[in-house]
């Protein structure tokens, strides 16, 4: 387990591919233990900018500092530090997920840790199967494993649970959780905006090559311009003009059998419309609360929709 | 910034163990067994087939039959292997290991170098098994010889794997590497039955040095001269492609070389044109007319249409022939006898030119008046039986009378201290194809005198 602190500094990070500018100056810092993730529409950056971090790829400028290294100019030696999992990347046909994890292993000296490995990630029973029988699950599983087999102090992972299965997800999810709380520092990229805001403390939003903007989620959704959405559903039709004229609400309509209430004041709203049902001898029938999500903070800081609400 | 602990490397304990991985996913791989060792085992029953002239069978073709072998291992098993597995993004997993390509490099090649080895192996033991051909007469430098063809063979496989996008272009870059050599660069078609500028052409190809230097393992002696070249050229042709190969490599499917790829293949090819105007240049690429092929398939008829009636005698002037020694010769003599036996001249590995040569010093010490001249036919006569069985011998001398222009001779032959004199060529090649009646007439019984 590192028991020293670990950090990723990126630096203005600028790359380009022919004419096409895949980071216009990327900014970014994860701190020591914490889990941050990049989130952005496909072809924002976000694997540009995890390769470049990985010594993957060349960047334009800009630095790149993992822990006291120069990644730009030690590669290696950056890369002996940091554990990742790619997309695209995989394994020979025939190979057993134990010989990929001794042989990877290998470099670092840490062969003996593989049967723990195995066992950690849930990977025991096809641990001596060919890797071209494994499920996706499987093979997910296999490459986080891989992604520790030499106890890195940082781990980078790129859309980590891409495909899977919601049950598998949430395995995966906690496995990473899980070894953050061991120390590790994470960079990952998703696609999956609820899985960022569980996940997350940090995330960072690219947008055009360009992080617009990066703090916890929580600090994005609330700076979201977007107001909790009050759907109430009552016995008889509410009054829309005498709800517009409640203390607190910021717009509602009908949708159906339910009132839709945006609500700039949540507490006024609900105790004024409790006073209003009363008072009409209405029948609160059911009330939900939609708060604003990081997909709202994402459309709004944006200024698009998110592929995944398509 | 926090500082981190960087995890201690040991790229060599990796490189190890990913040639080890290597060879344990080549042998659980159908594919790879039926490529890696069924094709050479098919070549060597295709070659056993078809090479019958001789005894013992293809101790003559060993050469091209390794060539074969090391060219499909290195040409197109290698980069196969290597870009089937860039393709799937095998290599860009590899890429995260924190040490550089040349390390992960080393335990592919190492692997490759093992798995051809084990062919060419197995090739060795089924030819001994089913032709009788005997195992190399010099191991040592037939080891060595199988170690510089493969490395050139593996550099020119590196920069198919870098050029080619997909498995199917390693085929048809390695194709255009293959055929050539096979048809007209003495690698499949034995180069003394080639015309003229298909010779001089195939001195431009790699395959005609590595044949060379892998039938040189065969040989009872070695030719330093021809050797030296042999490996420099596989040396020029093998590290020039085997540096843009790994200037070129890519870890990713997605990266493509372009244009890059065009001035990669123009010095590549500069390498073996340098190699080709040098051969040209220094006379190595002077064509062989004479061929072994050729001479062992005389007919008996052919043989007996030859007439020794036109033979001075033994003791005459011209042509003398000392009768069989009682004793061993000694003095003068018994050196020259020695030495005919290491003697570069006659060591070729061509029978047809080192007999020739042979014939040639009788020859020069004939006309030179020699005072040993009968005795040194005499000495050159027991040499040619002592190299050649009955049968081979015969058709070799009948195939020198029957072709008196072919092939080169010797006029001159100091090393042996026949130093008188250096009579014009077309008296040497007359007086040698006397030389080769005689003894030719001994051979089948026309000549009675012993």
């Amino acid at each position: 387990m590192p028991d020293t602190p670990a950090t990723v500094l990126v630096r203005d990070l600028v790359k380009s591919y022919g004419n096409v500018r895949a980071l216009r100056g990327v900014d970014f810092e994860v701190r020591p233990a914490e889990i941050f993730g990049l989130l952005g529409r496909n072809g924002a950056g976000k694997t540009t900018t995890l390769e470049c971090v990985l010594g993957l790829r060349r960047p334009d400028s800009g630095s790149i500092r993992i822990g006291d290294v120069d990644a730009r100019a030690q590669p290696e030696r950056a890369k002996a530090m940091v554990g990742a999992q790619l997309q695209g990347a995989t394994l020979q046909d025939r190979i057993t997920p134990r010989q990929a994890l001794r042989f990877f292993a290998s470099f670092h000296g840490t062969e003996s840790r593989s049967s723990e490995l195995i066992e950690r990630f849930g990977i025991t029973a096809c641990a001596d199967v060919a890797f071209t029988t494994l499920s996706g699950g499987q093979r997910q599983r296999l490459f986080l494993a891989l992604a520790f087999v030499h106890d890195p102090a940082v781990v980078v992972l790129d859309e980590p649970t891409s495909g899977l299965d919601p049950q598998i997800r949430r395995e995966l999810r906690s496995l990473i959780a899980e070894r953050r709380a061991t120390g590790v520092t994470v960079l990952l990229s998703t696609h999956d905006l609820s899985e960022a805001e569980q996940l997350c403390d940090r995330v960072g939003i690219l947008h055009d090559g360009r992080l617009v903007v990066t703090g916890s989620p929580e600090e994005l959704i609330r700076r979201s311009a977007r107001t909790p959405r009050l759907r109430v559903e009552t016995r008889d039709p509410l009054d829309l003009s005498a709800v517009a004229r409640m203390p607190g609400v910021a717009h509602c309509g009908s949708e159906g059998g339910t009132t839709r209430v945006d609500a700039s004041d949540l507490n006024h709203v609900i105790a004024a419309l409790g006073e209003h049902l009363t008072a009409t001898a209405n029948v609160l029938i059911d009330l939900r609360i939609d708060r604003p999500s990081l997909e709202d903070a994402f459309v709004d800081l944006t200024g698009g929709q998110w592929e995944g609400s398509r | 910034m926090g500082g981190i602990a960087v995890t201690k490397v040991r790229p060599i304990h990796g490189a190890w163990c990913h040639f080890l991985l290597t060879l344990r996913l080549n042998l659980r791989s159908r594919q790879a067994l039926v490529y890696g060792y069924a094709v050479p085992v098919l070549f060597l029953l295709g070659f056993g087939g078809v090479f019958r002239g001789e005894t013992p069978l293809l101790a003559n073709e060993m050469g091209q039959l390794l060539t074969i072998t090391i060219l499909g291992g290195a040409c197109f098993g290698m980069p196969t292997a290597l870009v089937a597995e860039r393709e799937r993004g095998v290599w860009r997993r590899y890429r995260l290991l924190p040490v550089t390509m040349p390390v992960l490099m080393a335990g592919t090649l190492a692997a490759r170098l093992a798995i051809i080895g084990s062919a060419v192996a197995l090739q060795l033991v089924l030819a001994r098994l089913l032709f009788g051909t005997p195992p190399p007469a010099q191991p040592v430098f037939a080891s060595i010889a199988f170690l510089a063809v493969t490395a050139a063979f593996l550099g020119l496989g590196l920069l198919i794997a870098a050029l080619a996008d997909d498995v199917p272009a390693v085929q048809a870059l390695g194709q255009c590497v293959f055929l050539p050599m096979i048809l007209i660069g003495g690698v499949g078609v034995p180069l003394a039955i080639l015309p003229a500028w298909a010779q001089h052409a195939a001195s431009f190809m790699p395959g005609r040095y590595a044949v060379e230097l892998l039938q040189q393992g065969y040989r009872p002696s070695l030719d330093p001269g021809n050797l030296r070249f042999a490996f420099l050229a596989l040396a020029v042709i093998g590290v020039a492609a085997a540096t843009l190969g790994v200037r070129l490599f890519r870890w990713d499917s997605g990266r493509h070389v372009g244009h890059t790829g065009l001035v990669a293949v123009a010095v590549a090819l500069s390498a073996w044109i340098a190699v080709g105007c040098t051969a040209m240049a220094t006379g190595r690429s002077a064509p062989l007319r004479s061929s072994e092929t050729n001479y062992a398939q005389l007919s008996d008829v052919e043989i007996g249409t030859i007439r020794y009636d036109d033979l001075p005698g033994d003791n005459e002037l011209a042509t003398r022939l000392a009768p069989p020694f009682s004793h061993s010769p000694s003095g003068r003599v018994a050196a020259l006898a020695a030495w005919l036996k290491t003697w570069p001249g006659a060591a070729t590995g061509e029978p047809v030119e080192d007999t020739r040569h042979l014939l040639g010093v009788a020859a020069i010490a004939d006309v030179g008046a020699d005072v040993n001249e009968a005795e040194i036919a005499r000495v050159v006569y027991d040499e040619l039986q002592a190299r050649y069985d009955r049968g081979q011998l015969t058709k070799i001398l009948a195939w020198i009378i029957l072709h008196p222009d072919d092939g080169t001779t010797v006029t001159i032959a100091p090393e042996l201290e026949l130093r008188r004199g250096a009579p014009p060529e077309e008296v040497i090649r007359e007086r040698s194809v006397l030389y080769a009646k005689k003894f030719l007439g001994r051979q089948v019984g026309r000549i009675t005198a012993p």
